[in-house]
């Protein structure tokens, strides 16, 4: 049987292997770990070395490995890819070799930020697997880069860790399998407290057929007391602590003694389980502990004596020999002849000056390497991370102010700066009219084409003053204001359109017009003479000059099923007479407001609300139906289940009117888009502000029968300051994509129900007052500015609230359409 | 010696303060009204201190009651925001400050300012 | 995005300090989104610099600008016109923007008004994690999406390592193991076998080894001219 070390002996002839850990000092001082080996020999078949575990600098492995060799100690050196690259692993390994190291284990180390130098730059070149391969390769007696090693080979009895208490379970086998793939011929596992835990590791090793293929120790480690049970149960990650433990060592009266007791118990444990080989006792920092286990496990004596090849040093100088030889005896006897506890205690009085540092946390950093150093760490990074937190919570909320500052207006100084503005404006238009617009710029020039129509002295005054220069003027009697806000509909702009062709007169066409080849399909809403169309635009919105654009915009008036209740004054003064009866408040729209439709918006109906009944719509919707002659939109809660129920009973009301129906959502397509079709019905389809959703449910609509030319597409707007910019840019792309992308699923056109979302906002309800001017025409601006931004994006139909603001809005499509 | 200056950065629903309210006072109060504290910003604190202001008290409606809900919540992070950079260029944070006051209570709003007078003017 | 944190303004000041007249200038690219070094972080920085120079009794004139980027010589062309009356800029870039200021301008001085820290996602308001390297050989493909070189703090190739518990890292337990992430996205898809393969050790070269790196695309140069 060929074998290169003591330990593979031991293992392949069958024995219960013995190994220990040995921590090298944090100084350069040799006899420490002479005075460690002594302890030691006899009682373990090898010595593993960490390669400075924790990430805490001491003494190298390597350097150490050598030291126990001379010492008659066979090493396991540790190989950790935190430190080196490729390059200096293999130069590392070929010198270990050389110089007589045969055991090697091969980890990847613990990261640097657990050490005493978190600053370091960690390395991870390779990871343990790919370390085990390479030490693999130099068996087959090539580098890593495949170049051949041409003389010695090194030719390692090769080990792994491995971690049965780490997440996730399963794969922890597999990473064993994978471990033993690469070339582990042995592997040292985590510390075992749970041994049932460990049994089920080993039972799922076994199927996976690994336990003929690797010689597997298991972790041990002596408690040493409550504290330090209790910091590796709660902090170590990838360790397990029974409750049970943690009692045994609360109770204990020698905490130390009963340490020893549990570490020979797992061991007498662990032993039972099938394909356990061996044991690695881990106590380092208390060596002396190892004797005690090993004898009161039964497992001294050891075997057999290790055959020791010295490192080359040795050979050359005798006097070194000596060294090796003598002592060796001599403390084994000593051993032998004096009850353990007294070594033990006897150690214990002369400390082995490896490092001074509270027992407690000494401990600690043999387990899994824990220590003063990563207990430091961890609180400033707890710290850190605390602060991290707390900056990241103050870029929320900044961030929010920051968008709520929009919604709510600029500073003061800036505010101003934006009225004066607002008042130039007017004023260049008087200018100009007078003086016939030419000389400024494109941008300027849209701006003039708005000419006052009916009566110019008074138009200038219409936007201006309701909003005041200066703080000290705010308080201007009402009365004033109040007759702007009716003046709106008296007046009016007239543009003379001067086309683009003129304008750009010397340029060729082809540098300004970019033809789409794209249709927005026409949709036909309600029967009869009042019915209309709307879509058909091959052009992006009011882009006149590059093709046809369609049918005009449209503008419905929306009604409510009930009597509103969280309108304000400015708005419902208009309806007050007529909110008893859907019936007359629809009348009104359209003989005294001239609405060439009506939304009805059943809010009455939403479950989450006053939850009226089928019955209840259906007799609002028959109101409004006898009372006017233009088509109709109905717009159930919102609610998917409950307007399944309603539209369905409506759309029988209203089948004969071509009325709109909606909204329909991904949950209700099927069931509704069955409803439309069979009463021939234009829907909503409503989709949350998404170009992919919304092509999603034109999809789902078609595929259950619905054509395009029964959809109108419901983006999900969002009033002025209240997400507005979301919305044109979703619509906007939506738009471009039908008409340049050829998008088909998208040449809808859009239904904006800006109405809703304008008069719910904060800023329409709050009173007149000195910094947020006039409250009706504040409201009246907000929905007129959202229509018509929306009307920029896109938008063909605009179901709308105020009066005056759809008289705004209008004015503005006349003039650019 | 010139008057130490102190700039008072408010919500305009807090007070309804006038220059007749300091006249007593033994500095100069400079007072800048604000829609909500709300949209008060970091760099609107600074601008003061470099306007000589010797201190700047940010004046927010008391928690739970801004009408903008969090408007003062925010001033407050953003005071806290303007200390961290005072601090860099070796300014005493405790120059600026924030405070809650009552919702259109100018005596209360008096009386914090004349708080703050006092710690600012006792740091000279 | 490039995701940097603004310096002390005690190190922007000791840079400064022989100088009179300083650009302060902002980039409206990944520092602008990251909330470091935009118009609004300009401003801030330009008036808390003047007020601390102030305060020395060496007041400073700033001039303020923001570029749409800075890594771009065309939006830097007009530099030198902003650098008419300054002497030094502060640029509240990246290092990348920094360094194309000093390659293009020598005589420019330039000095580093953030530290740029990753490339990252912003994946609350205020908060930004790393997500890539830019290690240049992109494995991803390989681990569901969640690459292991960027969020693996060992960055291992065959992990995890032994100190994943509860699918937390525990190097910093803030964080997801992300081989923990990636054994259950794969599960999940059946494709665990793929992770029973050894992962050969990563050619580093794409990283660090031929660094300053550069990509060349030869359809978009010039008249074949190629800068050196």
């Amino acid at each position: 049987m060929e074998t290169r070390s003591h330990l593979e002996k031991i293992l392949k002839k069958g024995h219960f292997a013995v190994t220990c850990e040995m921590g090298p000092p944090k100084n350069a001082d040799i006899e420490i770990l002479k005075k460690k080996t002594k302890i030691l020999k006899g009682y373990v078949d090898a010595v593993n070395i960490t390669d400075c575990q924790t990430a805490v600098v001491r003494f190298s492995s390597f350097a150490s490995a050598i030291i126990a060799l001379s010492e008659g100690l066979e090493p396991v050196m540790q190989m950790t890819c935190r430190d080196r690259n490729r390059i200096g692993i293999q130069a590392d390994l070929l010198g270990a070799w050389g110089l007589g190291i045969r055991n090697l284990l091969c980890l990847t180390g613990d990261h640097p930020k657990f050490g005493n130098h978190p600053q370091a730059k960690p390395v991870f070149d390779l990871d343990s697997i790919q370390l085990l391969s390479l030490v693999k390769g130099f068996k087959e007696g090539r580098f890593i880069n495949g170049e051949e090693i041409k003389g010695e080979k090194p030719n390692f009895f090769a080990g792994a860790a491995a971690n049965p208490f780490a997440d996730p379970f399963e794969f922890r086998v597999k990473r064993l399998a994978k471990k033993v793939r690469a070339g582990a011929e042995f592997i040292q596992t985590q510390i075992v407290y749970d041994v049932e835990r460990f049994k089920r590791f080993m039972e799922l090793a076994e199927e996976e057929g690994l336990l003929d293929k690797v010689y597997i120790l298991a972790g041990i480690t002596p408690p040493k007391s409550f504290g330090m049970v209790r910091y590796m149960k709660y902090n170590v990650p990838g360790l397990m602590v029974p409750d049970e433990l943690l009692k045994r060592m609360k109770e204990a009266k020698d905490p130390k003694e009963e340490g020893i007791n549990i570490a020979v118990e797992i061991i007498q444990q662990v032993k039972e389980i099938p394909g356990v080989k061996g044991v690695h006792i881990m106590a380092i920092e208390w060596e002396e502990a190892v004797p005690e286990i090993v004898k009161r496990a039964g497992l001294h004596p050891r075997p057999m004596e290790p055959e020791i090849q010295p490192p080359f040093v040795v050979e050359k100088v005798v006097e070194v020999e000596k060294i090796v030889e003598k002592p060796v005896e001599k403390i084994v006897e000593k051993v032998i002849e004096k009850p353990v506890e007294v070594i033990v205690e006897k150690i214990v009085e002369k400390p082995i000056e490896v490092e001074k540092g509270l027992e407690g946390e000494e401990e600690m950093d043999k387990i899994k390497g824990v220590s003063i150093e990563f207990l430091i760490e961890m609180i400033t990074n707890l710290k850190a991370g605390l602060k991290n937190l707390q900056s990241g919570m103050e870029h929320i909320e900044e961030t929010l102010a920051e968008i709520e500052k929009q919604l709510l207006g600029r500073k003061p100084k800036k505010i101003e700066k934006v009225f004066r503005k607002i008042e130039e404006i007017p004023e260049k238009k008087v200018e100009k009219i007078a003086k016939e617009e030419r000389k400024e710029k494109e941008i300027k020039e849209i701006k003039t084409e708005v000419k006052v129509e009916a009566k110019p002295e008074i138009k200038p005054e219409i936007k201006v003053e309701e909003k005041p220069k200066e703080e000290k003027e705010i308080r201007k009697p009402k009365k004033e204001i109040k007759e702007k806000v009716e003046d709106i509909g008296k007046t009016g702009f007239k543009g003379t359109y001067r086309d683009l062709k003129t304008r750009a007169e010397g340029l060729s066409e082809d540098l300004y017009i970019d033809k789409s080849s794209g249709k927005i399909v026409e949709v036909e809403i309600g029967k009869g003479e009042k019915a209309f169309k709307v879509g058909g635009t091959e052009v992006l919105p009011f882009y006149s000059f590059e093709g046809n654009t369609g049918q005009p915009l449209k503008i419905a008036m929306e009604i409510l099923d009930i009597v509103p209740e969280d309108w304000p004054e400015t708005l419902t003064k208009y309806f007050s007479d007529v909110f008893h009866d859907p019936g007359l408040w629809a009348k009104k729209c359209v003989e005294e407001y001239k609405a060439e439709a009506i939304g009805v918006y059943l809010i009455g109906t939403d479950p989450n609300f006053k939850n009226l009944d089928v019955k209840h719509a259906v007799e609002v919707v028959k109101k409004v139906k006898e009372a006017v002659d233009v088509p109709l939109i109905i717009w159930g809660s919102g609610n998917a289940e409950k307007d399944v129920e309603v539209l369905r009973e409506v759309a029988e009301v209203i089948g004969d009117r071509g009325s709109v129906i909606g909204p329909i959502v991904e949950a209700n397509h099927r069931t509704l888009g069955a409803t439309a079709i069979g009463y021939d019905l234009p829907v909503v389809a409503s989709s949350p502000i998404d170009v992919n959703l919304a092509k999603q449910l034109n999809i789902l609509l078609e595929n259950v029968g619905v054509n395009l030319d029964k959809i109108l597409m419901d983006p999900s707007v969002g009033a002025l300051g209240y997400g507005i910019e979301y919305t044109y840019s979703v619509m906007e792309r939506i738009r471009i994509a039908a008409l340049y992308a050829q998008d088909i699923k998208l040449q809808a056109p859009f239904i904006c129900n800006v109405g809703r979302e304008v008069w719910k906002t904060k800023e329409v309800g709050l009173p007149t007052d000195d910094l947020w001017g006039e409250a009706e025409m504040r409201g009246i601006m907000m929905e007129a500015i959202t229509t018509v931004c929306l009307a920029l994006a896109g938008g063909e139909i605009f179901i709308m609230r105020h009066p005056k603001a759809i008289e705004l809005a209008k004015i503005l499509f006349n003039s650019l359409s | 010696m010139a008057k130490p200056k102190i700039a008072v950065l408010c919500c305009n629903y807090t007070n309804s303060a006038t220059d007749e309210d300091f006249k007593d006072f033994p500095c100069e109060i400079v007072i800048k009204r604000f829609p909500c504290s709300g949209s008060i910003e970091i760099v609107d604190i600074l601008k003061e201190f470099e306007d000589d202001a010797e201190g700047v008290l940010v004046c927010g409606c008391e928690k739970e009651k801004c009408h903008n809900k969090t408007g003062n919540l925010r001033a407050e992070k953003r005071v806290l925001g303007a200390k961290k950079y005072l601090e860099e260029i070796g300014i005493d944070p405790e120059r600026a400050q924030m405070a809650f006051v009552p919702r259109l209570d100018t005596g209360a709003f008096v009386e914090t300012v004349k708080d703050f007078v006092e710690k600012i003017l006792n740091k000279r | 995005m490039i995701v940097a944190e603004r310096r002390h303004l005690s190190e922007i000041l000791k840079n400064i300090e022989p100088y009179n007249k300083v650009l302060i200038l902002g980039c409206r690219g990944c520092v602008a989104i990251c909330s470091t070094g935009g118009d609004r972080e300009v401003e801030i920085i330009a008036t808390a610099l003047r007020i601390a120079r102030k305060r020395q009794g060496k007041p400073l004139i700033t001039y303020e600008a923001t570029l749409i980027r800075q890594c771009d010589p065309e939006y830097l062309a007009n530099l030198p016109e902003l650098m008419k009356d300054a002497e030094a800029v502060v640029s509240l870039a990246c290092g990348v923007g920094v360094n194309l200021i000093a390659d293009l301008y020598p005589d420019i001085r330039v000095y580093p008004g953030v530290d740029t820290l990753f490339f990252g996602a912003n994946t609350q308001l205020g908060v930004w994690q790393e997500k890539c390297r830019g290690c240049g050989d992109c494995i991803i493909d390989l681990t569901a999406g969640l690459c292991p070189i960027a969020r693996c703090p060992k960055n291992l190739l065959n992990g995890p390592c032994g100190g994943s518990q509860n699918g937390k890292c525990e190097i910093n337990p803030e964080n997801p193991c992300i081989w923990h992430l990636i054994i259950e996205r794969l599960t999940a898809r059946g494709e665990l076998d793929k992770l029973n393969e050894i992962w050969e050790p990563k050619d580093w070269r794409t990283y660090l080894g031929e660094s300053p790196r550069k990509r060349i695309r030869e359809d978009l140069i010039k008249n074949n001219k190629r800068e050196g």
